[in-house]
């Protein structure tokens, strides 16, 4: 029994790291490359899970292909915040790009509520069945939603470190200036970081809708949580973002079953403040401004 | 030394400015003839600037502090808890609660002030909402996510403070206080050293300022002052719970500095007064409320980039530029005539 609920927990503590872990890669991204806060990162996560919503359950159109149709779409969406809102501010301080997000928020949550109606659904699972491990059930779903995430990761890290965009990406992240002078257009990078950033909320987001739930406000909770680990983590490190996925994946699920999710909360940011006092530029990051 | 005293004659304008403001806000409850709802708004404002200002010396240093509204609940329970449980009334309790939010802001920023910057915004995040949800998980002592219920505005004297006009008074004399002393602060060699900070920490240390020192002393006034406006907040609503003191609190006092300005302390004050008139505007128009406040914000930041502060300086130089354009044309027309080059015409 105790074994079983271990287990279990555990397997939930591994999907539910690497769905954050996603959601935060995002947002380190863009944080790492453009030096803005995106506060309303959890509201794109949001309408990918809705975008997938419509396609497959309403619209009855093949799961993969929406998956993919999300990413595309939101990659957009993304381009188009930075065009119009994001641009103008660059260069700025930060707090300009918060307040712009965080208006963002309000906007695109309250038209949530308007034309998706403040209703709890969920996307339908794509396939059935699972296996048992120890006792624990280990659904296909859950098992494939991991890999996904995984391969995700993992494929933006072998993005950043051995293609020559992402080697651009990493480099205007470090000095915009001479970036520029070696002939690396910012401000195309600047797009490509934000779309990218989006689509993958975008992808956690169907991810997480097939797993449990949506609602047009589920945007928030996301980005508390994407915040807490790329904070963590350190800003601009995709390992960091991975391993505070995996710090918050496991709070959440062992103190969620063991105690409540009231004491998981409060004990996740407990361990961000005691990470910040002792790293003051979370576990992986460089000492940054 | 006579030039002196001859300058003293005619008080300066904005010392007159000042006390107009501050007659007219006195004078405010009996202009509107003491309707209820403009005087709740009012007071939402003033609670609103208050906690902007706190908000804004910590800004003031170059961080900025997501306690607040954490904090601004400390004060709040402590005040509730101390009529509650004690049944002592708000001229106790707000003290105490200014005490308890500074004594523990002192402690908590000691190990904060490590962080910088990004990190000093998400580790002071994490310390409001602690708070927070320690309100809601004591559910014996604190009440949890009901809050606690029948905390009663104090009585002085003949006045009864449950009359919003009174209460009014009490909001505003508050209010005015945070405000004259956090811009008094300003003003002396503790600013300076503050803004030092701000603008070059390194160099500042290096010059021998104890940057530690002052970014500690700075929190915990600033948290206090948060505490001070929620015990007001507590007595008034005379309900509080643990969403009263939400992250969001926090996140409209750092919007309400940034759309009024963020270099002088008249930031603060205009763009909590703006943004609070403008969000009851919105009231009727129901789900549309926020998104159009989203969409005010937005504009306000792309806009009008350095705050509703910066306003009058934008319409002097305009008015100078304008005069001056007059000057070169007149200028221009007279060397015209000299046989010179016409230069300079039109607005640039």
């Amino acid at each position: 029994m105790t074994l079983q609920l271990i287990a279990q927990m555990t397997i939930t503590a591994i999907t539910l790291g690497l769905i954050y872990g996603l959601i935060a890669i995002g947002l380190t991204l863009i944080f790492g490359v453009m030096r803005i806060i995106q506060y309303a990162h959890g509201e794109i996560y949001m309408l990918g899970a809705y975008f997938l919503y419509y396609w497959f359950d309403v619209l009855h159109l093949p799961y993969w292909a929406g998956l993919l149709m999300s990413a595309v779409v939101i990659f957009f969406f993304g381009v188009g915040l930075q065009l119009l809102l994001f641009r103008p501010l660059h260069g700025k301080q930060m707090l300009y790009s918060l307040a712009v997000s965080l208006a963002l928020i309000f906007i695109i949550s309250s038209t949530g509520l308007i034309t998706f109606g403040a209703v709890v659904r969920g996307i339908s699972s794509f396939v059935t069945g699972g296996v048992k491990i120890v006792g624990a059930e280990l659904t296909y779903e859950r098992m494939i939603i991991a890999m996904i995430s995984l391969t995700l990761i993992l494929g933006l890290w072998f993005l950043l470190q051995r293609t020559k965009i992402g080697i651009a990406l990493r480099a205007v992240a470090e000095d915009p200036e001479t970036a520029a002078l070696m002939g690396i257009n910012n401000r195309r990078i600047h797009y490509i970081a934000m779309g990218l950033g989006s689509a993958l909320a975008a992808v956690a987001g169907c991810l997480m809708g097939t797993l449990m739930f949506i609602v047009p406000t589920m945007g928030f909770v996301a980005t508390v949580k994407a915040f807490m680990i790329v904070i963590m983590g350190g800003l601009g490190s995709v390992v960091g973002a991975l391993v505070g996925g995996f710090i918050i994946g496991i709070i959440d699920s062992f103190l969620t079953t063991l105690a409540s999710s009231e004491l998981a909360y409060i004990m996740g940011f407990v361990t961000i403040f005691a990470i910040l006092v002792f790293k003051p530029s979370g576990i992986f990051g460089q000492d940054w401004e | 030394m006579n030039e002196k005293s001859a300058i003293r004659i005619r008080p300066p304008l904005s010392i007159v400015l000042w006390i107009g403001g501050i007659g007219l806000l006195l004078a405010y409850p009996f202009l509107i003839k003491q309707q209820k709802y403009p005087i709740h708004v009012a007071i939402t404002i003033c609670f609103n600037i208050s906690l902007a200002t706190s908000m804004w010396l910590t800004w003031s240093l170059g961080f900025v502090s997501f306690a607040q509204a954490g904090f601004m609940g400390i004060g709040a329970y402590t005040s509730a808890l101390f009529l509650i449980r004690l049944g002592l009334p708000l001229w106790v309790g707000v003290w105490a609660g200014a005490l308890v939010g500074g004594v523990l802001a002192l402690v908590v920023s000691l190990p904060l002030m490590r962080t910088r910057a990004v990190y000093f915004f998400m580790a002071s995040w994490a310390v409001g909402e602690v708070i927070k949800r320690i309100f809601a998980y004591y559910r014996g002592f604190l009440g949890g996510w009901e809050g606690l219920f029948n905390i009663k505005p104090p009585r002085l004297g003949p006045i009864d403070f449950a009359n919003h006009t009174a209460y009014y008074y009490l909001a505003l004399i508050s209010m005015i206080l945070i405000v004259l002393a956090v811009y008094r602060m300003n003003k002396t060699r503790t600013g300076w050293i503050f803004w030092s900070l701000h603008e070059a920490e390194t160099l500042a240390s290096h010059l021998g300022i104890h940057a530690l020192k002052y970014k500690v002393a700075a929190f915990t006034i600033a948290c206090s002052f948060a505490s001070l406006t929620g015990a007001l907040y507590a007595h008034y609503h005379q309900y509080i719970n643990p969403r009263s003191f939400d992250i969001w609190v926090s996140e409209f006092a750092l919007v309400h500095i940034i759309v009024g300005g963020l270099s002088t302390v008249a930031g603060p004050v205009l763009g909590a007064s703006f943004l609070t008139i403008i969000d009851e505007l919105l009231r009727p128009t129901g789900f549309y409320r926020v998104i159009s406040f989203g969409v005010i914000l937005i504009l306000s930041v792309l806009f009008l980039p350095d705050g509703l502060e910066s306003i009058p300086e934008r319409i002097r130089s305009r008015i100078g530029r304008f005069l001056e354009d007059k000057e070169t044309r007149k200028n221009v027309i007279g060397a015209s005539i000299k046989g010179l080059p016409k230069t300079g015409k039109g607005k640039e």
